[in-house]
């Protein structure tokens, strides 16, 4: 088992009486770039700081034109990571391929962040949210297409001898050879993040990556999708490995039950209220029709439309309590999904810098090693502590 | 009146077409909803022609969609639609809708010898900075009932606006919105509804034109309309007062007279 730290880097400012979507139409004048400049920074500083708290790895993503998450390019923290971390494995999950025109550019940056960080990337490989199609006026009709082909434009930068031509439908490249190439043989491992989708899964199972499920969900759509990949690797003849399965959580630890809510449960309604809405805005062709139905039929289960604490509870939308609770939780989770890597978002929405250190440190001291005892870590990780 | 449904096989691609009606052939084609259905609209131009009224491919139980990456293709494959027709005259009266208006106006500059009249309705295919043609994608039904209908009291505007959450409809009805909102989005995604290269062209249009608008139109100006006229050589522009995107919906009594009359003409 290996444990991630992963950061979105909301936006804590939103004015109380804000009520519009934090995507895609959310006016950039709500952003300020004096308290940005510290925001980044203490964010900077979190993911820095969990490395020396013993987690195995961080995570970044991308986003764009929103206050959920301030990392249009996670690629420029990576590299930073890459330079203020020395050991631990730092995970972009991932680029949106289809954003980058073209995606040879993220075979670029991505072999730089590996190069640079000693081999410690995880690339991380997305289709884009639905709302960055809006906000990058690429046509989501030709985002899936899009997506596999430069998967395969990338894959085939780092392991074929460069120069090669590559001639796609949407990239024609008469000279492929990028420098650098990646320090990682054949190339740094490939995680796919999904929201269940089963074309997504058949594509991770068939390659052997990794599929990290999609947040804020009910724990029964966790379950369910976990399932289906299992099931999806088994078709192509193979059980699939723990590590193969990433589960992404909001986790919460003070001394007990009682305080750990009293000191969240404010920020968690900050994010599933104020930096949900819009994130689900499905541009017509992203998803296949059915697929866009079968979504709707989740929209009960997902965290912006629930509005007690007892269905955060009950549905497992954040981890929140005593140390013992917490370890708890996370077993049942962890032993009932069988992933094989746990991805805790520690700060969540507007959980301030004092409560994130503290949760962190709670959970790296009280959590972590029980749940190290209990699910040791893998080799590769273990090797790279040693 | 009656009108008939079938499948027709246009270059192996399975198209559904409606058609009906006696008299000289009128090519429909229909905007990006509201009017794809067959309507009175359809009835009352059954009277004097005989009307074919495809699906776009994508939309309804037409295929094909594979095939389309852009206007162009949409071209070529009303190209191949007449020819699968087998009409007897080389050239055929197209009314374009909206959607169906801008593809209309790219075959008749393409293959002026096809098109022999041409009406466009509330037409796509132009931009104009101090026009802008409004959002068809990411808005809500209410939102999208606001900008077509001047009456917001028309059955269709009513019932956009009680439609608050997808999951509520059934769910052919959503699988084929989703569906046909995507054949849009291949094509008008970006460059948004227009070719940046029609307008220059529209003087290669021979076909007589006549242009038709709702003046209360907030989803593609007046102004559009003003602009198609006034580049297409001997272009007319009618207004229809009281009346927004569709007049297929909320004028069709007038919107046939007027389709009617012109064809009548000449």
């Amino acid at each position: 088992m290996d444990f991630f730290f992963f950061h979105l880097m909301p936006w804590p400012y939103l004015p109380v009486d804000y009520e519009g979507p934090a995507w895609v139409k959310c006016p950039n004048s709500n952003y300020d770039g004096r308290r940005g400049h510290d925001v980044y920074n203490r964010y900077l500083d979190e993911l820095v700081y969990a490395e020396q708290l013993g987690f195995d790895g961080v995570c970044v993503n991308e986003h764009h034109a929103n206050a959920y998450g301030n990392m249009p390019s996670p690629n420029l923290i990576a590299s930073i990571l890459a330079r203020q971390t020395t050991r631990c494995k730092i995970a972009v999950v991932g680029n949106a391929l289809p954003l980058y025109n073209p995606p040879l550019r993220v075979a670029e940056e991505f072999a730089m962040i590996d190069v640079i960080s000693g081999g410690r990337l995880i690339a991380g490989m997305v289709v884009g949210g639905g709302p960055e199609y809006y906000s990058n006026g690429l046509n989501p009709a030709q985002a899936r297409e899009r997506f596999y082909e430069a998967h395969d434009l990338i894959l085939q930068a780092w392991t074929r001898p460069g120069p090669f031509s590559f001639n796609g439908k949407h990239y024609k490249l008469r000279y492929v050879n990028p420098w650098p190439t990646p320090l990682q043989k054949p190339h740094p491992p490939i995680w796919i993040p999904g929201a269940g989708s089963l074309e997504t899964m058949e594509f991770v199972a068939k390659r052997r990556y990794a599929y990290m499920g999609i947040p804020y969900f009910h724990k029964r759509v966790f379950k369910r999708n976990f399932d289906f990949f299992r099931e999806a690797c088994e078709k192509e003849g193979y059980t699939a490995d723990p590590k193969q399965m990433g589960w992404l959580t909001p986790i919460y630890v003070a001394a007990t039950d009682e305080q750990a809510r009293k000191e969240y449960e404010s920020h968690f309604w900050y994010f599933a209220k104020k930096l949900l809405p819009g994130i689900t805005i499905s541009p017509p062709g992203y998803t296949t029709a059915r697929s866009a139905v079968k979504m709707l039929g989740a929209r009960n289960d997902f965290m912006m439309y629930i509005d007690t604490w007892k269905q955060v509870e009950d549905g497992g939308y954040a981890i929140v309590g005593s140390p013992e609770t917490v370890r708890q939780k996370m077993q049942e989770m962890i032993d009932m999904l069988g992933i094989g890597n746990v991805l805790a978002l520690l700060q969540l929405g507007t959980l301030p810098a004092d409560l994130t250190r503290k949760n962190m440190e709670l959970f790296a001291r009280e959590v972590l090693p029980a749940l190290r005892t209990r699910y040791p870590q893998t080799a590769s990780s273990a090797q790279r502590v040693a | 009146m009656a009108h008939k449904t079938e499948m027709l096989d246009v270059r192996g691609a399975a198209i559904e077409l409606r058609h009906g009606g006696n008299g000289p052939a009128l090519l429909y084609l229909h905007g990006g909803g509201g009017d794809s259905e067959w309507l009175p609209l359809h009835d009352r131009l059954a009277e004097r022609f005989t009307v074919y009224h495809p699906f776009h491919p994508g939309f309804g139980n037409s295929g094909g969609l594979e095939r389309i990456d852009g206007i162009e293709d949409l071209v070529f494959h009303y190209v191949d639609v007449l020819a699968a027709l087998g009409l007897d005259r080389p050239n055929v009266d197209v009314v374009g809708g909206s959607f169906g208006g801008w593809i209309a106006a790219e075959l008749a500059h393409r293959n002026p010898a096809l098109v022999r009249r041409l009406v466009l309705v509330g037409a796509a295919g132009l931009w104009l900075d101090e026009a802008p043609i409004a959002e068809m994608f990411g808005n809500e039904p209410p939102e999208m009932a606001e900008l077509m209908f001047y009456d917001q009291q028309h059955p269709l505007a009513v019932m956009m606006r009680s439609i608050t959450d997808y999951s509520q409809l059934p769910e052919e009805v959503i699988l084929s919105q989703f569906k046909a909102m995507e054949a849009l989005a291949k094509v008008a995604w970006n460059p948004y509804f227009h070719n940046p290269k029609l307008e220059g062209r529209l003087d290669r249009i021979t076909a007589p034109t006549l242009v038709i608008w709702g003046k209360q139109d907030r989803l593609i100006p007046l102004a559009h309309g003003e602009r198609y006229a006034a580049k297409i050589p001997g272009a007319r522009l009618t207004v229809i007062d009281q009346c927004g995107h569709l007049p297929a919906l909320e004028q069709s009594e007038k919107l046939a007279e007027l389709v009617a009359g012109f064809f009548a003409d000449k």
